[in-house]
């Protein structure tokens, strides 16, 4: 029995790696199973964790999905603090039950490695628990992201905890050069291994509409077949119209966003590369706005926050891979075989 | 354009949702055609049947079994359609729809006048509208329109995006005594549009004056190129609201399309040679100088006045407007002399004095306007109390028919006094006006459009033509650029794209670590120069994305990290592909070159000085890029103070004016041979004595 335990900041693409991971150990033989001890639920989303309900179908796992993910948090569980012996046997008895006829058990890291440590659910506590070693998926934002990996692997290892290496999951190509040249030599000169360095691929990350439109809620005033276009960029129209339109034509597959009273903005916007007009303040657009908009197939949502507060949530837009979602399961396990030594985490297992 | 044969001069007209009641529009048209005394068959049509306005009714167009030449529509807009369809069927050809409801309520509305314009284009009928007042002709006559007042028959054509312009504007013609051919409210503009209007008053020998209100152009190329024909041919002269910001926004509302910026508005406008009125007062003023008097053959103004004050007032708009003063040739200055009382003032503005009758106005009038260095003449009358309004007015009347040929303005200064003289003179096509200024602003858009006119005339020769260029090293830029889902190029990209079209650039590379950075800093030589790249970041120098004259690849190796980590800094959020390592070229005259395709009329060109202070100098001319000749560019440099530069300025060597030219004629080559760029700036261009390098070039495709 293997347990890999993958952890990782939000947003650094744990769950792509335990698709690819797992379903690339699978077509090697391995009968794999997947855990994640502690889940999260969405205020928009299921009341389930989403990355358990993909791993379930995606890997074909006979238990209920309460069995793979046996607890969820939020960002305000504490006053369930005294729960903590319950929840501790939960976790316990669900990982009996998955570790009993698995070669390999991924182990899935909650939304931060530090998460739920007040109660000793942290990845560190688990991780030993378990007696897992851990994979550290490293997401660059800029150079303390690389400060928070060695911390992290640091910290695993005062704990005795192996950490079989660390992976760059969807760098960009911009950066591509420092990863390879800079950052990689810097963890290795403290110790630490690096297991890949997977690209960007935008199919991956970029979001959808629809997935906007769970996060800010609002209207959809036309559009409601257009929810799967693309999202790869976002602009505030609060500019004049004559320095918009300079502003506009510049991104691609893009958010605008901008006052319902702003016929000229919605219009300028409309006559570029579009894909979805994100109208706040609660103002209902001039009908002709709403009518050309369905002429050109961009959707519109009018959403009743102030753009600030619209923008704020926009950030929390991010892509998971949902089951039935058949290419990016493949390019998961592409990733997984080109650009990571996944050969040497099972030697590391064993 | 359309085919406007039946137009308007139809033989018969029907009207469907013609009513009996008044109150209603079904009911004013048909009061209207009849009373404008249309001569051919009028067809009222209601389901009821029984008689309007004492002419039998017929309960659908199919019941009339005679040839219809006009339908004007008057029913709800859901029932439209099937009057348009029924109309398509019998054949005719002209529809007047005046039904709202359709685009300007919704998408609803916007499905029913796509319908509309389905059946018409299939069936090739002409179609106003929806949503207008309909349509006037004096000389037909016919009023198919639902307007309160028939204008007086006259030589402007008027067309007017705005129902209630035009209604106001007929009424208030009324009290002028200002004449029209024909009138149009264009509604909707879902089918016909003010190109077509403009096209077919350049063809109407009854028209001399085309006169339009608009708040967006449908089809900028149409338009220019219905509006340059008619400009050759007559004056067109054009209102277009919406100019401020807050006005554009509600244009916008207004219509449903996006408003063009208001610069690519008035350099069309230059370009096709139409006269733009700044306001409705301007635009009735010029309506009415260029229906009853001659364009002058030049700008210089003779002014004749029984007062100093008013004189100096006229002087200065004269000068102010960049007309000129006339100077009389001495033979006009002695016989002035000889003839006026020694206190007159005989040279320009000629001052006839307080006490001057009929006779002294007659005799400095009829002799200044005999003088060949006069173009045209503006009187000013004020009345004391030996002045005889009557007596002058008339006296005014007798001298300008003695010279046809040369316009004349009138100015009785005064109310209640001078009242009856005014009514002399405007009856006898001599515009008056309360105060001077507006005459001379009359005289100035006169002069302007002689200039337009010339200048249609002499554009004639060839589009820029270049067997140097190739296009496809550029789509293949573009491809590689769109693939990588960017819509702005990088300088290594853009530099392929000068190349590939001739324009002079400062070779530019991408490298994307510090080693590759120095590699290809030594093939292109020290110095160079480093630039953050990133289709993010607008202004490079604003957040430590650019290193000058760096001269050792050690430099540039620190150089590389340097920017790095500053565009880091400014922008957590942007990734840079690398850095751009370009030559570092000697300085020249800084110039800029730009593009922006504007919605409407596709791509103008901008060129002037450039550098770091464009947005602040504002030194910069516009053109568009379409028909864009060698002659139209060297103007366009010579509209800018870095023209003056070039030259050579204080003692510096001229530039190589020739090769900013040529430049400026490549880029509107490359934008009009690529649509797919949205935009593009060079700058700056450097221009030295001999030849010249563009150092910093944007493209933005789509």
């Amino acid at each position: 029995m293997l347990n890999l335990y993958i952890t990782g900041a939000a947003g650094s693409a744990k769950t792509a790696m335990a698709v690819g991971l797992g379903l690339k150990l699978q077509q090697e033989g391995y009968k794999v199973s997947y855990f994640k001890p502690i889940g999260i639920t969405t205020a928009t989303g299921y009341n389930v964790d989403e990355d358990g309900l993909l791993m379930q179908k995606v890997l074909g796992i006979n238990h209920p999905i309460e069995t793979i993910v046996p607890c969820n948090t939020s960002p305000f569980y504490l006053t369930r603090y005294h729960q903590n012996e319950e929840i501790i046997g939960k976790i316990t008895s669900a990982y009996n039950e998955l570790s009993k006829d698995s070669d390999v058990l991924i182990i899935d890291g909650a939304i931060f490695p530090h998460a739920m440590a007040s109660m000793k659910l942290d990845v560190a506590s688990l991780a030993k628990q378990f007696n897992a070693a851990v994979l550290h998926m490293i997401k660059i934002k800029n150079d303390f992201s690389l400060d928070q990996a060695v911390f992290f692997n640091r910290y695993f290892q005062c704990h005795n905890i192996p950490v079989v290496g660390n992976v760059f999951y969807n760098v960009p190509r911009q950066i591509m050069a420092k990863t390879e040249g800079v950052y990689k030599e810097i963890l290795s000169d403290n110790g630490f291994t690096t297991l890949g360095i997977v690209p960007h691929r935008s199919e991956l990350t970029v979001p959808t509409v629809e997935q906007y439109y769970q996060i800010l809620g609002g209207e959809i005033l036309t559009g409601e077949d257009k929810l799967d276009l693309p999202v790869e960029d976002s602009v505030v129209g609060a500019m004049t119209i004559e320095s918009a339109l300079a502003y506009l034509r510049r991104a691609p597959n893009k958010a605008v966003v901008t006052g319902g009273d702003r016929a000229d903005m919605a219009l300028a916007a409309l006559e570029t590369d579009t894909s979805v007009l994100i109208l706040t303040g609660g103002l209902y657009p001039d009908v002709k706005v709403i009518a050309k908009a369905s002429e050109k197939g961009v959707p519109v949502i009018l959403v009743h926050h102030d753009t600030f507060t619209t923008i704020e949530r926009m950030t929390q837009v991010s892509n998971r891979i949902k089951p039935g979602d058949e290419e990016r399961i493949k390019m998961a396990v592409e990733n997984v075989e080109q650009y990571i030594d996944w050969q040497s985490i099972i030697t590391s297992l064993k | 354009m359309a085919d406007f044969k039946t137009f308007f001069n139809p033989n018969s007209v029907a009207v469907v949702g013609a009513s009996a009641s008044p109150g209603k529009i079904g009911n004013a048209v048909m009061k209207n055609i009849i009373s404008s005394k249309f001569k051919g068959e009028i067809y009222p049509i209601n389901p009821k049947g029984g008689y309007i306005e004492g002419i039998k009714a017929y309960s659908s167009l199919s019941e009339i079994g005679k040839p219809v030449d006009m339908v004007v529509i008057s029913v709800p807009a859901k029932v439209c359609v099937g009057v348009v369809e029924e109309a398509a069927g019998l054949g005719i050809k002209n529809l007047v729809v005046l039904s709202a409801g359709f685009k300007e309520t919704g998408s609803e509305g916007m499905e029913l006048e796509k319908r509309l314009v389905d059946i018409v284009k299939k069936n090739n009928m002409n179609m106003l509208g929806p949503n207008c007042v309909g349509i006037m002709d004096t000389i037909t006559p016919i009023n198919a329109s639902f307007s309160s007042v028939f204008p007086n028959k006259g030589n402007i054509a008027f067309v007017s995006q705005s129902g209630a312009m035009l209604v106001s504007l007929m009424d208030w013609s009324q009290e002028t005594g200002l004449g029209f051919s024909r009138v149009i409210s264009l509604g909707n503009k879902a089918h016909l549009n003010e190109a077509d209007f403009i096209d077919a008053a350049a063809d109407d020998p009854s028209t001399s004056v085309i006169l339009a209100y608009i708040e967006d152009v449908t089809d900028g190329k149409k338009f220019l190129q219905a509006a340059k024909k008619a400009a050759a041919k007559k004056p067109v002269i054009v209102f277009k609201s919406g100019t401020s910001q807050a006005g554009a926004q509600a244009a916008s509302s207004h219509t449903g399309a996006l408003a063009g910026s208001d610069l690519a508005y008035e350099t069309a406008f230059k370009n096709c040679g139409i006269i733009r009125a700044r306001s409705i007062t301007e635009l009735l003023n010029l309506a009415t100088a260029f229906s009853s008097q001659p364009i002058p053959q030049n700008s210089r103004v003779a002014v004749v006045t029984n007062a100093g004050g008013p004189g100096i007032i006229t002087t200065d708009a004269i000068e102010n407007s960049s007309l000129n003063m006339a100077r009389f040739s001495k033979d006009t200055i002695e016989t002035l002399r000889q003839n006026l009382p020694a206190e007159a003032n005989i040279y320009n503005p000629v001052d006839v004095l307080g006490d001057a009758n009929e006779d002294r106005f007659e005799f400095a009038l009829d002799k200044v306007l005999a003088d060949s260095n006069v173009d045209c003449a503006v009187v000013l009358v004020c009345p004391t109390a030996i002045t005889d309004p009557v007596a002058i007015a008339n006296t005014i009347v007798n001298v300008n028919k003695a010279y046809p040929e040369k316009p004349l303005f009138t100015s009785f200064m005064g109310g209640t006094t001078v009242e009856e003289g005014v009514k002399i003179v405007s009856k006898a096509g001599i515009p008056n006006f309360t105060f001077p200024e507006p005459a001379i602003h009359c005289i100035k858009g006169m002069i302007k459009y002689a200039h337009a006119k010339d200048n249609l005339e002499r554009s004639e020769d060839s589009a820029l033509h270049y067997n140097d260029v190739d296009p496809r090293t550029v789509k293949a830029v573009f491809y590689d650029v769109f693939r990588d889902k960017r819509r702005v190029l990088l300088g290594s990209e853009t530099y392929e794209v000068a190349k590939a079209y001739g324009i002079p650039a400062s070779p530019v590379k991408l490298a994307t670590s510090a080693d590759e950075a120095a590699k290809l800093a030594e093939e292109i030589g020290f110095p160079v120069v480093m630039k953050v790249a990133s289709p993010k970041i607008m202004h490079k120098t604003d957040v430590g994305g650019v290193l000058l004259n760096i001269d050792s690849p050690e430099k540039v190796r620190e150089g590389y990290f340097q920017i790095m980590d500053s565009v880091q800094r400014y922008l957590p959020q942007v990734l840079p592909y690398g850095i751009e390592i370009q030559k570092m070229e000697p300085e020249g005259t800084e110039l800029i070159i730009g593009m922006s395709r504007d919605v409407q009329f596709g791509p103008m060109i901008a060129f002037g000085l450039g550098g770091i202070y464009v947005n602040l100098l504002k030194d910069v001319s516009f053109r568009l890029a379409s028909n864009l000749t060698i002659a139209e560019i060297t103007s366009m440099i010579g509209e800018t103070k870095a023209y003056t530069l070039l030259k050579g300025y204080r003692g510096k060597k001229p530039a190589d004016l020739g090769a900013v030219v040529d430049v400026i004629a490549r880029v509107a080559k490359l934008v009009l041979d690529f649509p797919e760029i949205a935009e593009m700036d060079i700058n700056p261009l450097f221009a030295y004595e001999d030849g010249l390098s563009a150092i910093d070039i944007k493209i933005t495709i789509s």
